[in-house]
C-alpha cells in the first residue's frame, strides 16, 4: 500500500513537471531564440532624439561602444546648434571646409535635390529657423519674410568641391533630414567590421537593421499610424525586412497650432512655397538598403505627393520601396515590398509599368 | 502489540500526508494547466499606456521614465523586478520579483506598472521595432 502510494505520488509529480515543460515548449513554438548568442543594447540621447542600438554576436559590446562613439562624433560634426560643428562654421561664415562625412552628405543631398525636383533641400535651414522649428517656439511668419527667405535659398545657389563649400547670401544648410539615416548607415558599417551578423538600430524612430534576426527570420517593423502616433498598439501595418533602413516622415511628428487661426502647421517644409507641404499625404515610409537615401527621400516624397512620388519610384525602384498613407488613410505599397507588408487595412500595390509607348 | 500500534499510526499519518501531497500535486497541476503559466513578456505601462514590452527570457536592465521619476527594471533569469527607484516610498522595490502571468509591480508615484504577460499587446505579429 505504502509503495503504491509512493509510486502514485511520484507519478503525480512527474506529471506536473512534464505539464510545465510542455507549456514552455508550446509557448516558444519551436521558434526560440538561441540564448547563447551574446547581445548588447545601448540607449543613447543624441541628435535631439532617443536612440537604441542593438547588436548580436561575440563582439556585440565592442560594436555597440563604437556605434555610440560614432553617433556622438557625427552629432558634433553636423549639429546646427553646436558652435564647434562643421555645419555651424559653414552657416556662420558662409563658407568652410568639408570633411569626408560632410562631403558625402553634400553629394547625397545633391542627388536627391536634383532627382526630386528640389523637394528635398538642405538649404531650407533659414526657413525652418523663420518658422521656429529649429527651437521651441513656432510661429507663422510674415508672408513677405517667407518670400525673401526662399528667394535666397536653394541647393543650386551653393557651390562645393572636394574639400570646401561656399554658400550664397543669407543662406544656411542643415543635414537634419538625412543625418540620422547617414548615421545608421555608418553603424551598419561598424557592425560589419565587428563581424556582427544581426543588429538593429532606431535613431528616434528611424530604423535600420543588419541581416536577419538571430532566429533567421526577418525583422518586423511596425509602421506608426499617422492618426494615432502615440499608440503603439495601433499600427498601420508591419513590414518585414533584412539589411534595410525603414524611415518614415509624417506631418504628425512635429507640428504646432496657430493660436490666432487655429490652423495646424507641421514641420515638413515645401522648399518652393516656404510653407508646410500640403501634398495630400499623412506619411511616407521609405525602405532602402541606403539609410541616408531613405531618410532624405522620406521627406522628398512627402513633399512631392503621391503621384509624383510614385513616378519617381518607378524610375528608381532598384534603389528603394515605399509605403504611402494619404489624407483619406488610403495605403499604397510599392511592388518590391508588397509581399512583406501586412496590414489590418486594405492597401493598393503600385507596380512598375514597363514602358507602354505613348504618342508625344 | 504496542509496537504494532505505533507502526499503524505512523502508517495512518503517512497516508494522510500522502493524501495531502497528492491533492496538492493535483491542484498544482490543474493550476498550471489552466491558469498560472509562466509569462513570456514584461510589459511596462506608464499612466495606463504601454511604453515597452520585453522578453522575460532575455536578461536586461532598463531605466523606465515614469511620470515624476525613474524606476530601474531588471529582467534576470526569467524574473523581473525593480532594483532602484527615486520615488519616496520605494514600495516598487520592496514588491520583489515576479515571473508568473498576471503578476505585477506597481509604482504609484510614477504611475508605472510592470506586469507579466503571455503575449505582446502592442502587436499580433511580434513586432521588433516601431518606425515613426
Amino acid at each position: 500500500m505504502k509503495k503504491f502510494l509512493s509510486i502514485l505520488l511520484a507519478l503525480n509529480f512527474i506529471f506536473v513537471l512534464c505539464a510545465c515543460g510542455d507549456n514552455q515548449d508550446g509557448k516558444n513554438g519551436g521558434n526560440e531564440k538561441p540564448e547563447d548568442i551574446h547581445s548588447a543594447t545601448r540607449e543613447i540621447f543624441a541628435m535631439d532624439t532617443y536612440m537604441t542600438v542593438t547588436a548580436y554576436g561575440e563582439n556585440a559590446d565592442k560594436a555597440v561602444n563604437e556605434a555610440e562613439k560614432e553617433i556622438h562624433r557625427l552629432d558634433n560634426l553636423l549639429s546646427v546648434g553646436n558652435t564647434d560643428s562643421e555645419v555651424y562654421k559653414i552657416n556662420s561664415t558662409g563658407e568652410g571646409s568639408l570633411s569626408e562625412d560632410t562631403k558625402k552628405l553634400m553629394e547625397k543631398s545633391e542627388w536627391i535635390y536634383e532627382n526630386t525636383d528640389g523637394a528635398y533641400d538642405i538649404t531650407v535651414y533659414p526657413l525652418m529657423k523663420l518658422w521656429g522649428f529649429t527651437g521651441d517656439k513656432q510661429t507663422v511668419p510674415d508672408g513677405e519674410d517667407i518670400k525673401k527667405v526662399i528667394s535666397d535659398s536653394g541647393f543650386d545657389k551653393l557651390t562645393y568641391d572636394n574639400s570646401t563649400v561656399r554658400l550664397g547670401e543669407n543662406m544656411g544648410i542643415d543635414f537634419g533630414g538625412i543625418a540620422k539615416g547617414y548615421t545608421s548607415d555608418k553603424i551598419m558599417d561598424i557592425f560589419e567590421e565587428y563581424k556582427i551578423k544581426s543588429g538593429i538600430v532606431s535613431l528616434g524612430g528611424n530604423v535600420q537593421c543588419l541581416g536577419n534576426k538571430t532566429d533567421g527570420s526577418m525583422w518586423k517593423c511596425g509602421i506608426t499610424d499617422p492618426d494615432n502616433p502615440e499608440d503603439t498598439g495601433s499600427l498601420i501595418g508591419v513590414i518585414s525586412v533584412r539589411d534595410k533602413a525603414v524611415i518614415t516622415s509624417g506631418g504628425y511628428e512635429r507640428f504646432f497650432t496657430d493660436a490666432k487661426s487655429g490652423k495646424t502647421y507641421h514641420h515638413i517644409m515645401n522648399p518652393k512655397t516656404g510653407y508646410p507641404a500640403e501634398s495630400g499625404l499623412k506619411s511616407v515610409t521609405i525602405v532602402s538598403s541606403d539609410g541616408a537615401l531613405a531618410d532624405g527621400l522620406s521627406t522628398a516624397c512627402f513633399v512631392m505627393g503621391k503621384e509624383k512620388a510614385l513616378n519617381f519610384w518607378k524610375k528608381n525602384s532598384d534603389k528603394f520601396d515605399m509605403i504611402i498613407i494619404d489624407d483619406d488613410r488610403k495605403i499604397t505599397v510599392t511592388e518590391g515590398i508588397a509581399n512583406n507588408f501586412i496590414s489590418d487595412y486594405d492597401f493598393d500595390i503600385e507596380k512598375k509599368q514597363y514602358s507602354i509607348p505613348t504618342d508625344t | 502489540m504496542k509496537k504494532e500500534r505505533i507502526a499503524f499510526s505512523k502508517f495512518k499519518y503517512d497516508i494522510l500526508l500522502l493524501g495531502v501531497l497528492l491533492a496538492a500535486g493535483t491542484f498544482i497541476f490543474l493550476f498550471a494547466l489552466f491558469n498560472g503559466q509562466g509569462g513570456t513578456y514584461v510589459r511596462v505601462k506608464v499612466d495606463g499606456k504601454i511604453t515597452a514590452e520585453y522578453s522575460l527570457k532575455e536578461n536586461r536592465t532598463v531605466t523606465l521614465n515614469g511620470k515624476n521619476g525613474i524606476n530601474v527594471l531588471v529582467i534576470e533569469n526569467g524574473e523581473a523586478y525593480i532594483s532602484e527607484a527615486d520615488c519616496p516610498d520605494k514600495l516598487c522595490v520592496r514588491q520583489g520579483k515576479i515571473n508568473m502571468n498576471g503578476q505585477s509591480v506597481i509604482c504609484l508615484p510614477h504611475k508605472t506598472v510592470i506586469e507579466i504577460t503571455g503575449e505582446k499587446q502592442s502587436d499580433k505579429s511580434d513586432i521588433d521595432i516601431i518606425v515613426n
